[in-house]
């Protein structure tokens, strides 16, 4: 998938060059490809709605779902939007050692929560809802799965971040780089809110 | 380019419109702007309007572009010589937008009229004799595709409406009064609601004579309406791609008058005629038991044994094995059902003809069916679930036995009929 | 003007990383040789290759529309087995769309984009190769399926489910129909991210945005469609692709799926890209036209406007494709009615082009004549459009060949005859000579019969009640005359496609004892042509200030005291010299196109055997990173003298008044 070009576009960020629009090419890149990623999630989501009673007779998502589990690791990913925050002011303000941390603790919830999400899956697995099972429970594996890709996605370029600040490549001149990640990070964790709205807690 | 070119340009578009125009007044089967009935009508009449509205709008332009072409031809510039330099016109601007916008809300009003009418259906109960019992039925035919045939389901004792089929898979439909297939019988003169779905992939209904298209979507049963005129023969085509044999996947709509359609209800509604001599077999077979042909049993006796053998895993004859049968060994769930065969006049999908143009039956299409049907229109029956008839390899012998089987499952239609189904 | 250089920030640690020795990886120098075309980052010269690739997929495509048509040529042709003939109508569209007009379309983008907005290059020069070559990979994985995959996807384009699914379709070629597809909807979306951060970005200074061209305003909204219209379909590709491989439920109707999701899916997609593949050409038209009725364009502002409108509407009537399906008749008579109101937008293109022809002093070169001959048959495509648009009348046209020709004469008629006429506008610029006039009328002329003999007869066909995708008809439909005439025609577009190829060998030997044509040999008005022919490879010496719209016009014309159009200055003295002394430029660079490599073999991985995948994803993963610490910009390249670490995005050499804004 086109995301897995975006550490690559990183080193492009370093500096502040003279832009029609004074936003630098890659920040502005990177908001037009989430505009696209609306759509790709809008597509997912809605086909998901259309198909989530649709078995013929077997058992669907609905009818699994904890939703205190997955509340819970909602609450995670949602607190790591917050050490996303703190990873990049920390960074501005010149603090790398403290952004390092923030970073860090940034992709380790998203880690959490990936766990969480394979533990789902085993569970639902293991009471009848798999990927094969029916039209909703395709939808639902194809919907969470794509949000968990991105997800491992954004851990990935987390911990890119951070080893380039390890190896005192990521100063404080380019934040910039962070703060793209980040723009990612934000937009997955507000793309599982609506999801968690839509798929868990809308009753079907 | 200089001046003649352009002419000949004009020239080739008139030329090109004028056989345009002479096209269309070819003697094609199919042809969609010679309507047969009041829906394809309608619709013919909103097609005309909009043609002639388009062809002046189309040749405006044209006639524009030639003039103004040819009028502000300069050739190659030599010189710093420009033309006024006009970047715009407002009012122009603003006028031409709102002209088109015009002309379309004038063609909308009559879309909308003429879409609601051709999806309006009337409630238009004709008497009818089932098993000599009178029903008052709503003209109404189940239609079901799969790869690459029609069929036609007639529920004459109830009126069922497509909600009454929602949720039922078309593989698992109620069990009918009539059902063929390849041909629609119809009363004339009456509005026949369709019920629309399909057993496997999305195929398309279409009898351009008597209405436009609607999809055969598998899980959805879509309400469609046709009305012919008059008694007469109506070809259609499917027109959503189906796989293989698409192209060969064809039907027919026969309209015949209120009483030849009483007439044809009730040959239908009886079981298949039994050979002389097979009677015992085919009492044994209903009754699972086994019984033998006497040794000097007709042709059609022999047929009826080999259809039992060879036949009875796909298709179903009423009075034959009804009482065991659970459905094609298929993709879609399905064979034609060969009760009454011979009282249709083609097969294969509507694409071969039963009967031959002189009445007599056409023995060497049915038996080179028989042979390898793969032959005569592509299937995939090799597959591991079938889709379309197997090569079952049968002998010269079994072939020409089948064939006078079948050819007792009339009645035979009249010789009009089968004049005007003929399809080459 | 002044030489603005910015300040050297590269860090040391950078310049040891870029200098690992990584043997056939090593960074590459530029050069001219068959590694520079592999290496290079250079807008024009992966432009060049979009559209060398492209036309090389004309032919495959044209090959397979000729087979098509000699099948249909005779009732109960037997050329091709009904399973060969299903397979070549589908390759048919899907490599006239993807592999053709789509590719082409982005070779005048790529070339363009940046010369008309006075840019060095595009924002992301690495991207901008990365997206060559994974639509290079993508366009050999869909073809490959001929080889590997047991025939070509036999589905159509369209691909409806459930005959797409693994009992109607048991051959690959559907896999590599939904993984191809996904491959090259990668490419496009990483180019339409990359081309409009440039146009929005990188618009030389002075250049807002009612000064912007008309085709690099075309191909913005174009890149917008593909931006959210991708997405859509990828997200159905993979639906496809999880139940043929993986057994997902997706398009399974015994299971409660729903057969038209594929449909609302493929759609959204899918109408928006009709428009992909023709405002390309509606800008070309804007370029063309202008510049040789010698007149600017007839109302700039409602040209662009109504492009965006288009954009915009074109949401909203996917289901125009659908009237048929049975999605109930208050959104048929909706989605008709938004149809029919696209029109309008559309229209008023048509009439501005008229007008901007209105009054002035037309040369009818051969661009001109494609762009005159396009707006003509592109008209006729609409109006057979708005007749679709009307529901009921529609009931009879859908899946009919009337349908064929109305797409055709929008498709062919308006994008592709656009194209070639840019083609011939654009040639000098691209390669220092011009294409042979007298053979480009003859070549003009060829397909304008040609299509018009191909296409203009299905219309009757389809009224007539020839349905699409039929691999043969029975004679007594009726159907013969015509299709034997539309056969005619196909063969003569094809070889009109042999008088265009012919005409570019005959044009590139007789270049050598040709006056060369100079920075502007049309008069033309966009910045383009303030550029030495061929474009120099740092395109301009000096990023030029823009004062208006058509900036290269009025750097040679100007008016006097009565309004009368004058000279100002001659193309020589208003035209760049193209020898600005180390202009500094991108440096090449190999990770795109290994990159690039990993996507088919993921692919071939999925189909085959997922041990496949496995190097591929290595390339794909490892060349990221490997691009991500390659610098932008070599330390050892060849421009020597400075180097400085400033984005892919700047050129160092700028004009002094570009610091207004700096």
């Amino acid at each position: 998938m086109a995301t897995a070009v975006a550490p690559a576009v990183l080193d492009e960020s370093h500096e502040e060059h003279r832009t029609a629009t004074g936003m630098s090419n890659t920040k502005l890149a990177m908001w037009i490809f989430l505009g696209s990623e609306c759509l790709l999630f809008g597509g997912l989501i809605s086909s998901y709605l259309l198909y989530k009673t649709r078995s013929n007779g077997t058992a669907v998502p609905t009818d699994v779902f904890d939703i205190p589990f997955t509340s819970v690791s909602s609450f995670v990913l949602l607190m790591s939007s917050m050490t996303m925050v703190l990873a990049l002011s920390a960074l501005r303000r010149g603090d790398e050692r403290l952004s390092r941390v923030w970073t860090i603790t940034t992709a380790m919830l998203g880690g959490v929560f990936i766990g969480g999400q394979v533990y789902e899956f085993t569970t639902f697995l293991r009471e009848g809802v798999g990927f094969t099972t029916n039209p909703a429970s395709s939808a639902f594996f194809t919907l969470t799965g794509f949000h968990g890709a991105h997800v491992a996605i954004g851990i990935t370029m987390l911990m890119s971040t951070f080893v380039m600040s390890s190896k005192g490549k990521l100063h404080q001149k380019q934040s910039e780089t962070l703060e793209i990640v980040g723009l990612y990070w934000h937009f997955v964790d507000v793309v599982w809110i609506v999801l968690f709205t839509v798929v868990y807690l809308v009753p079907a | 380019m200089r001046k003649p070119s352009r002419r000949t340009l004009f020239l080739g578009f008139s030329v090109l419109l004028g056989l345009l125009l002479s096209g269309c007044a070819s003697n094609a089967e199919l042809d969609t702007l010679k309507p047969k009935g009041p829906v394809s009508r309608e619709i013919n009449t909103l097609s005309n309007w909009v043609f002639i509205a388009g062809g002046v709008v189309l040749l405006t332009i044209f006639v524009a572009v030639i003039y103004i072409a040819i009028k502000f031809h300069a050739g190659k510039p030599d010189n710093d010589e420009f033309p006024e330099q006009i970047h715009g016109n407002s009012t122009l601007e603003i006028g031409w937008t709102i002209l088109p916008a015009m002309i379309m809300a004038v063609i909308a009003v009559g879309t909308l009229i003429t879409h609601f009418a051709v999806n309006s259906t009337e409630a238009n109960a004709m008497e009818i004799q089932v098993d000599g019992a009178p029903q008052n039925w709503e003209p109404t035919v189940v239609v079901v595709g799969q790869q690459w045939w029609w069929e036609y389901r007639y529920y004459l004792s109830d009126n069922i409406t497509a909600a009454d089929l929602k949720g039922v898979s078309a593989k698992d439909l109620p069990p009918a009064d009539i059902v063929t297939s390849g041909q629609m019988i119809v009363p004339s003169g009456e509005e026949i609601e369709l019920i629309i779905t399909s057993r496997d992939v999305i195929h398309s209904h279409w009898i351009p004579a008597l209405n436009g298209k609607r999809d055969a979507v598998p899980g959805r049963y879509s309400p469609w309406k046709i009305q012919a005129d008059n008694p007469g023969v109506y070809f259609g085509q499917c027109t959503e791609f189906c796989g293989l044999s698409h192209a060969r996947m064809r039907m027919q709509v026969v309209a015949v008058d209120n009483h030849d359609f009483q007439v044809w209800i009730n040959n239908q509604m009886r079981p298949a005629a039994v050979p002389a001599g097979a009677e015992a077999l085919v009492a044994a077979y209903r009754n699972d038991e086994s019984a033998t042909l006497p040794d000097n049993a007709s042709a059609a006796a022999r047929g009826a044994e080999a259809f039992i053998s060879n036949c009875t895993s796909c298709h179903l004859i009423n009075g034959v094995n009804d009482l065991s049968y659970t459905g094609a060994n298929q993709v879609s769930g399905a064979a034609p059902n060969l009760t009454h065969l011979a009282s249709r006049t083609t097969f294969a999908g509507a694409v071969l003809n039963l009967y031959n143009a002189d009445g007599s039956l056409n023995r060497d299409d049915l038996s080179a069916w028989l042979r390898d049907p793969a032959a005569l229109k592509d299937n995939a029956s090799t597959d591991p679930i079938p889709r379309g008839m197997p090569n079952l390899g049968l002998s010269e012998n079994t072939i020409s036995d089948l064939v006078a089987y079948l050819s007792t499952l009339g009645p035979k239609p009249s010789m009009q009929q089968i004049h005007d189904t003929q399809v080459n | 003007m002044a030489i603005v250089e910015k300040p050297l920030s590269l860090d040391a640690a950078d310049v040891v990383v870029a200098n690992r020795p990584l043997g056939v990886l090593t960074r590459p120098k530029g050069g001219n040789g068959w590694r520079d075309w592999l290496s290079t980052v250079d807008h024009k010269k992966i432009g060049v290759m979009y559209g060398v690739t492209a036309m090389f997929f004309f032919v495959v495509g044209g090959s397979e529309a000729l087979l098509i048509r000699s099948q249909l040529a005779v009732p109960n042709g037997r050329v091709l087995s009904a399973d060969v003939y299903n397979q070549v109508y589908t390759m048919h569209g899907l490599t006239m769309i993807f592999l053709f007009v789509m590719p082409l379309a982005a070779a005048f983008a790529n070339y363009l984009i940046p010369l008309q907005i006075g840019a060095r290059d595009v924002a992301f020069p690495r991207l901008n190769a990365l997206t060559y070559w994974i639509f290079l990979g993508g366009a050999i994985f869909l073809n490959s399926t001929w080889l590997v995959g047991g025939g070509g996807a036999d589905c159509g384009w369209f691909c409806y489910s459930p005959n797409s699914g693994v009992i109607f379709s048991p051959s690959h070629g559907v896999d590599f129909y939904a993984i191809g597809l996904i491959i090259l909807g990668i490419a496009s979306l990483v180019s339409a991210v990359n081309l409009i951060t440039t146009v929005i970005n990188m618009r030389a200074p002075g250049m807002t945005w009612f000064r912007v061209p008309v085709f690099t305003w075309m191909m913005l909204v174009t890149q917008f469609l593909l931006l959210f219209a991708l997405p859509v379909i990828t997200v159905a590709l993979f639906f496809l692709m999880f139940d043929r491989l993986f057994g997902s439920q997706f398009f399974n109707p015994d299971t409660g799926a729903d057969p038209l999701l594929w449909q609302h899916l493929f759609w959204i997609f899918g109408h928006p890209e009709v428009y992909i593949v023709v405002l390309p050409a509606f800008g070309i038209f804007s370029e063309i036209i202008p510049t040789f009725s010698r007149k600017p364009l007839f109302g700039y502002s409602f040209v662009v406007f109504s492009g965006i409108a288009i954009g915009f509407m074109g949401w909203g009537v996917w289901a125009h494709h659908m009237f048929v399906s049975g999605i109930g008749p208050v959104s048929v008579a909706a989605f008709s009615l938004s149809t029919m109101f696209i029109a309008v937008p559309t229209g008023v293109k048509i009439l501005n082009w008229i007008a901007t022809m209105w009054g002035g002093k037309i040369w009818y070169a051969t661009p001109m004549l494609f762009s005159v001959g396009a707006v003509t048959m592109f008209t006729i495509g609409g109006i057979s459009g708005v007749t679709e648009a009307l529901a009921p009348v529609d009931s009879q046209q859908t899946d009919t060949y009337y349908i064929v020709a109305h797409f055709h004469y929008v498709m062919f008629g308006g994008g592709v005859m656009g194209l070639l006429g840019a083609c011939y506008f654009w040639w000098p610029k691209v390669f220092g000579h011009m294409l042979n006039e007298r053979i480009g009328k003859v070549h003009f002329w060829l397909v304008l019969i040609g299509m018009n003999l191909t296409f203009g007869p299905m219309h009757i066909l389809g009224l007539q009640g020839m349905s699409r995708r039929i691999d043969t008809y029975s004679a007594g439909f009726g159907f013969a005359l015509w299709n034997a005439v539309a056969t005619i025609g196909a063969f003569t577009i094809a070889f009109s496609l042999l008088v265009f190829f012919f005409n570019i060998w005959k044009s590139k030997k007789d270049a050598t004892h040709l006056p060369k044509p100079g920075p502007d040999p049309w008069d033309a008005r966009s910045l383009e042509w303030m550029l030495q022919s061929p474009t120099p490879e740092h395109n301009f010496d000096v990023v030029p200030e823009i004062n208006g719209l058509d900036e290269w016009w009025h750097r040679k014309y100007g008016y006097d005291d009565d309004g009368k159009v004058i000279r100002i200055a001659t193309v020589e003295e208003a035209a760049q010299k193209g020898d600005a002394i180390n202009p500094h430029l991108p440096s090449p660079s190999f990770w795109p196109i290994v990159v690039a490599t990993g996507l088919p073999l993921i692919g071939y991985g999925l189909i085959f055997n997922l041990w496949l995948a496995v190097p591929g994803g290595l390339a794909v993963a490892g060349g990221l990173y490997a691009w991500a610490l390659e610098p932008t910009d070599d330390p050892d390249g060849p421009h020597g003298g400075h180097h400085d670490d400033h984005g892919d995005d700047q050129p160092v050499v700028v004009g002094a008044e570009s610091n207004e804004e700096s």
